[in-house]
């Protein structure tokens, strides 16, 4: 290790909330040429801690130095003079306008009628060049796909000559392919002097890239360690603050009749163009099936044909061999699905409904809960006071609004509602996207719980680590296609991740 | 006169003023007759006539006072009878100017006019919560039933007819437009009687456009263009969007035929003659009613025959003599029952 | 039908529509630029009443037209600042600001109208003028080359308005914020600079349509656009926010409204049809539109205020 200045020392950063405390006497260095990762859950107080590094928030109390000097850091501009140069995980990008004009944008005031593009452009292929960001500057950036736009963000920081580079959460919208592409970037702008602060929950990837590495957890840092000397699970132990279980065991089980089939799928997305082509699946009770791939490859629609939510073209779906090709969600659900949607708070819950109501949601036509035909108040709240219990949902009372809840929590309500129904088939789609590592392992058991009891399972997830702690088979998505379909044991994640994009 | 707004008073003052000299230099107490020839260079604002009642009264109108048009019509009426009404005007908005109807009826003022046919509504909700106040509604040719309410309209296609013969007269077999707005109410009886005089007079019949809108001036000005473009050598129209249409005419050199109110105001040789309204003639018959107790439950038409409706012919224009005399023979076979206008 | 199809009718209609579509067109090229940034501006009406009265005031005690211009824009100028101050800085919900600024500038122009001027009088109306050459070609110069100066603005200011929009640092600007102003302003991209500079732009032109509007009809009566400015913010959204769409809808609106109108004269269409010919212009133009450039996403931004956290 060096003993020269850090590029940037944050010392004793607070920065208080009403009601929270958001980062609490945090104290975080990144020297030139390393990779500093900075590890932690949602919450944890790492944006918060970015943002203020980044001009957008005020730290109530502690100090940023930037190359042994006190530094001052009010806007993103200012950020950018002092070489100070963010990706965002949600891009700041504008999409209808070229890849030179985002670059070119802020560089020159208003007042100079126009902007000189050809330079800028020239100067975004000498980067591209140096770095291996290829990108084609005249392109709208619409037009780009995901590892691209994150390319043009770091030539938009290189272009400012940021010395420090913060990425937030790369990797979550890459697919396993460009995420290696990103690594060997981000190797070469460190060889080349540049600081970076890789903020990330993955814990292999953080393993796989960073110097040094630190933990935060509730706004506190848990644990500065390196690589060389811990292991995922120690990690996710710094950053949950107790013992967990990365990947629930999975006994074996024998595998029962086929309870989801889905075949020769056809299914038009919400552009007009085909989402889903020629899907053959068989989910058997008591094995989970995990379809992996990149988001937009046809997973949402795929789920949606399923749970009766969009019309299919052609093909044929049947749930315990009954034939469920294009009916309704109801009766997929009395067919025995249950169905844990992606986006949670959108088609799994009603935010302004409390836990009680977002609970009954599936079952408001039961006679269980019906007297004299209205709701009976008393046997909603027992069965909601039992699902909150049982599923170890968090939650103030059973009044609270469901918005209110963290996500973790929403996703673990969702579950319970949909698992109490006693189904055949499940499908979770992004199961614990968004959701604490506290939460995912819990959700993650009581899948694999159901799995056990005869359930046919079907995971569909963005997260590899997902996909490989949880399923018996993994089916890869490309292009709406089942391109191929691993047995577990097979699996490699090199060998996935090639599938994923379209590579066989 | 009592107005909404206090500092407009002074201009008010001026006017008056000069409009009582005007009328005493000319020694004249107006036309009680069908028609009016100006004197070229005379002021053609009305001056205040003796008051012929104590009752009180208030105005309620769609557009502004002085528009040279509708509403400007009804105030020189009152005028002439020495009325003072307060005015609300400019209430284009429905909701305003019932809120304004309810105003004044709270305020107990006797007589409340509701100048605007599309009022008729509210005042079907108003005028049962003020069984002592009577509400003078038009133009509306019924009283909805309401017996405190009079309604009043103009039997306008006589003055179109009147407007139209002459017109035809002036323009030997030459096509004539006709700016229309709504097809609806004294706007299609006047288009309607220009027709017909026009055509009884041996015209061809005038090309009509309807643009489908009071207010809209710049589809009256382009209807206006296009009559001129199709050859049209005499313009008329009716409703306040016809202010560009008269520029129209103006800049071609084409005479107009105005009605509602005299519109000689906007161009000393381009008017030929207006139909004017003169309300007055009714209002009389309605204050001398409401004096006897009776607040309304009539509808009553101004016509050649009382007077309400005259033809002012415009001094200025120069029409020759003998159609000034053959005008003055329509009038007179339409008042004797002989034309029928319709 | 026959009678539509003489040369002279068919100048006319081509001549009048053309008239008809300028105040259409400045109106809708500024509120373009609005909405890019954007901003939704539903004053548009108001401010143009209110530059109509402004510069038919000027002219009525001038004479001067192009005092009567310069009196359009200034009073747009100051209502874009009015509207800047109220949704920029005071974060007003732009939807309920916009209507306010109509209702003031309907009402108060019509109060000035009352005040000062009482009985609609006219003014001379903006002289036309002959373009070289061109004005002297048989049928096409007086269709197209023999207009008053306001309407070859207008249609300069269709291309200028492009080449702004997509060339300038200003128009880069815009484009950005009116799209996705977080990423703009972690540039260091004034949003708030920009979305002024862009509602000064979109309200100085409404000024100068009324302006246009009412010297170009040498008249001014209470509310003399009729509802003509919200015609302009929809052609925007139908335009695609597109200059070239923009001048594209307001010449169809401006044609049809001519056709109508000469059909009507030439009884091609009949009497009892005015209602349903009324309806036309933007029953047409709004069904070319959205045939032509419906598949265009607007401004992400459009009407959202922004603020940093």
């Amino acid at each position: 290790m060096t003993t020269s200045t850090p590029l940037l020392e944050l010392r004793g950063i607070t920065k208080r909330f009403p009601g929270v405390l958001a980062n609490d006497d945090v104290s975080f260095d990144v020297r030139t040429g390393e990779v500093h990762a900075l590890l932690g859950e949602n919450g944890a107080g790492k944006s918060t801690l970015m943002k203020i590094l980044f001009g957008l928030y005020q730290a109530d109390e502690g100090q940023i130095m930037l190359r042994g000097e006190e530094a001052t850091i009010t806007s993103p501009t200012s950020a950018i003079e002092q070489r100070v140069g963010m990706v965002h995980q949600h891009f700041m990008l504008v999409p209808t306008l070229t890849v030179v004009e985002n670059v070119a944008l802020g560089l020159h005031d208003a007042r100079k009628l126009r902007p000189d593009l050809d330079a800028v452009g020239a100067r975004i292929r000498e980067i591209s060049e140096e770095y291996g960001l290829e990108v084609d500057p005249d392109i709208d950036v619409w037009k780009l796909s995901v590892g691209e736009r994150q390319r043009v963000e770091i030539i938009k920081a290189l272009y400012r000559d940021a010395e420090l580079l913060v990425l937030d959460e790369p990797t979550a919208v890459l697919t396993p392919q460009e995420v290696d592409d990103l690594f060997v970037i981000l190797r070469q702008l460190t060889a080349a002097g540049t600081g970076i602060v890789f903020i990330s929950h993955k814990l292999h990837e953080v393993l796989a890239l960073s110097d040094r590495i630190t933990v935060l957890r509730n706004g506190r840092v848990t644990g500065r360690t390196v690589p060389a000397e811990t292991d995922r699970q120690q990690l996710a132990e710094m950053m949950v603050g107790r013992e967990v279980d990365l990947a629930p065991d999975r006994p074996i089980v024998e595998t029962g009749p086929v309870r989801l089939s889905v075949s020769g799928l056809h299914v038009t997305g919400d552009r007009g163009t085909p989402a889903v082509v020629d899907v053959d699946l068989d989910v058997r009770g008591g094995e989970i099936l995990g379809i992996a791939g990149v988001s937009g490859n046809g997973q949402r629609e795929l789920a949606e044909a399923i749970a009766g939510l969009r019309q299919l073209d052609r093909g044929s779906i049947s749930i315990d061999g009954a034939d469920t090709t294009g009916v309704t969600p109801g009766m997929a659900r009395a067919a025995g699905l249950s169905y844990v949607p992606e986006e949670r708070m959108k088609d799994g819950a009603v935010g302004e409904f409390d836990v009680a109501e977002n609970l009954l949601l599936v079952d408001h036509g039961d006679s269980r809960f019906i007297r004299n035909g209205l709701f009976d108040r008393d046997q909603i709240e027992t069965h909601a006071a039992r699902l909150v219990e049982e599923y170890a949902v968090k939650t103030p009372t059973l009044h609270t609004p469901t918005s209110s809840l963290s996500g973790g929590n929403i996703q673990k309500l969702i579950m319970a509602r949909e698992l109490d129904s006693d189904p055949l088939v499940i499908l979770a789609a992004q199961p614990t996207r968004g959701v604490d590592i506290g939460a995912a392992e819990y959700i993650h058991r009581r899948l694999v719980e159901q799995r056990g009891e005869g359930v046919a399972v079907l995971v569909i997830s963005e997260d590899l680590d997902e996909v490989f702690a949880l399923s018996d088979r993994i089916a890869v998505m490309f292009d709406g296609a089942v391109v191929k379909i691993f047995d577990r044991a097979d699996a490699t994640r090199e060998s996935v991740g090639l599938a994923m994009t379209g590579v066989v | 006169m009592n107005i909404h707004r206090p500092h407009r008073l002074r201009r008010l003052f001026a006017l008056l003023f000069a409009t009582a000299l005007v009328a005493a230099a000319c020694g004249s107490d107006g036309d009680s007759g069908a028609t009016a020839t100006s004197e070229c260079g005379t002021d053609t604002s009305v001056a205040m006539g003796d008051s012929v009642t104590d009752l009180t009264f208030a105005l309620v109108a769609p557009s502004a006072k002085d528009d040279l048009a509708f509403t400007q019509s009804m105030v020189d009426s009152l005028t002439r009878l020495g009325i003072e009404p307060q005015i609300t005007d400019g209430t284009f908005i429905v909701e305003e100017a019932a809120a304004a109807i309810r105003g004044y009826a709270e305020e107990g003022v006797d007589v409340v006019i509701a100048h605007g046919t599309q009022y008729g509504g509210s005042l079907a909700e108003i005028a049962p919560d003020f069984p002592d106040t009577s509400f003078i509604w038009g133009t509306a040719t019924d009283t909805q039933g309401l017996d405190n309410v009079f309604a009043y309209y103009p039997e306008a296609d006589q003055g179109g007819y009147v407007n139209g013969w002459i017109a035809a007269e002036m323009t030997d077999g030459a096509a004539m437009g006709v700016v229309g707005p709504v097809e609806a109410g004294d706007a299609v009886a006047y288009v309607n009687g220009f027709i017909a005089g026009a055509t009884a007079n041996g015209a061809p019949a005038p090309s009509v456009v309807y643009t489908g809108s009071f207010s809209d001036v710049a589809l009256a000005t382009e209807t206006a263009q296009a009559h001129v473009d199709n050859g049209a050598q005499v313009l008329t129209g009716t409703s306040q969007s016809t202010v560009g249409a008269v520029n129209v005419a103006a800049a071609n050199d084409i005479p107009w035929f105005g009605t509602q109110s005299n519109q000689e105001a906007w161009s000393t040789d381009l008017v030929v003659a207006s139909q004017v309204y003169h309300w007055d003639v009714v209002l009389d018959d309605m204050i001398e009613s409401i004096e006897g107790g009776t607040l309304g439950g009539e509808a009553m038409a101004i016509t050649l025959q009382n007077g309400g409706l005259v033809i002012e012919i415009n001094g200025c224009y120069g029409l020759d003599d003998s159609v000034v005399d053959g005008a003055e023979g329509i009038i007179a076979e339409i008042i004797d029952g002989t034309i029928d206008p319709t | 039908m026959s009678d539509f199809f003489t040369l002279t009718v068919l100048v006319g209609t081509l001549a009048s529509g053309i008239r008809t579509a300028m105040p259409y067109l400045l109106a809708a090229l500024g509120e373009t630029v609005g909405q890019r940034s954007g901003v939704l501006n539903l004053g548009v009406d108001g401010v143009m009443l209110l530059g109509a009265f402004g510069g038919y005031y000027t002219v009525l005690q001038t004479e001067n037209h192009w005092l009567g211009v310069l009196v359009g824009l200034a009073i747009g100028l100051g209502m874009g600042l009015v509207y800047a101050l109220v949704t920029i800085v005071f974060h007003a919900e732009q939807g309920i600001s916009g209507i306010g600024i109509f209702l003031f500038g309907l009402g108060f122009s019509d109060l000035l109208f009352q005040e000062l001027v009482g009985t609609p009088r006219p003014i001379k109306p903006l002289p036309k003028v002959e373009i070289p050459l061109l004005a002297d070609i048989p049928h096409l110069g007086p269709a197209f080359f023999q207009h008053n100066l306001l309407t070859y603005v207008a249609f300069a200011l269709v291309p200028l308005t492009t080449w702004m929009l997509m060339k300038t640092t200003f128009g880069m600007n815009v484009r950005a914020v009116g799209e996705n102003p977080q990423a703009a302003d972690s540039l260091g991209v004034s949003v708030a600079q920009t979305r002024m500079g862009a509602i000064l732009f979109g309200n100085t032109m409404a000024g100068l349509a009324g302006a246009g509007l009412s010297l170009q009809l040498a008249i001014f009566q209470h509310n003399l656009t009729n509802g003509l400015g919200f015609i302009a913010v929809a052609l925007v959204y139908f335009g695609a926010w597109r200059p070239r769409w923009v001048l594209a809808g307001a010449l169809l609106y401006g044609m049809v409204t001519a056709t109508r109108l000469r059909w009507q004269s030439l009884d091609i269409i009949p009497r009892g049809a005015s209602d349903v010919a009324a309806m036309a212009p933007a029953i047409i133009t709004i069904l070319a539109l959205v045939l032509l450039a419906s598949r265009v996403r607007g401004p992400a931004a459009l009407t959202k205020p922004f603020s940093r956290h």
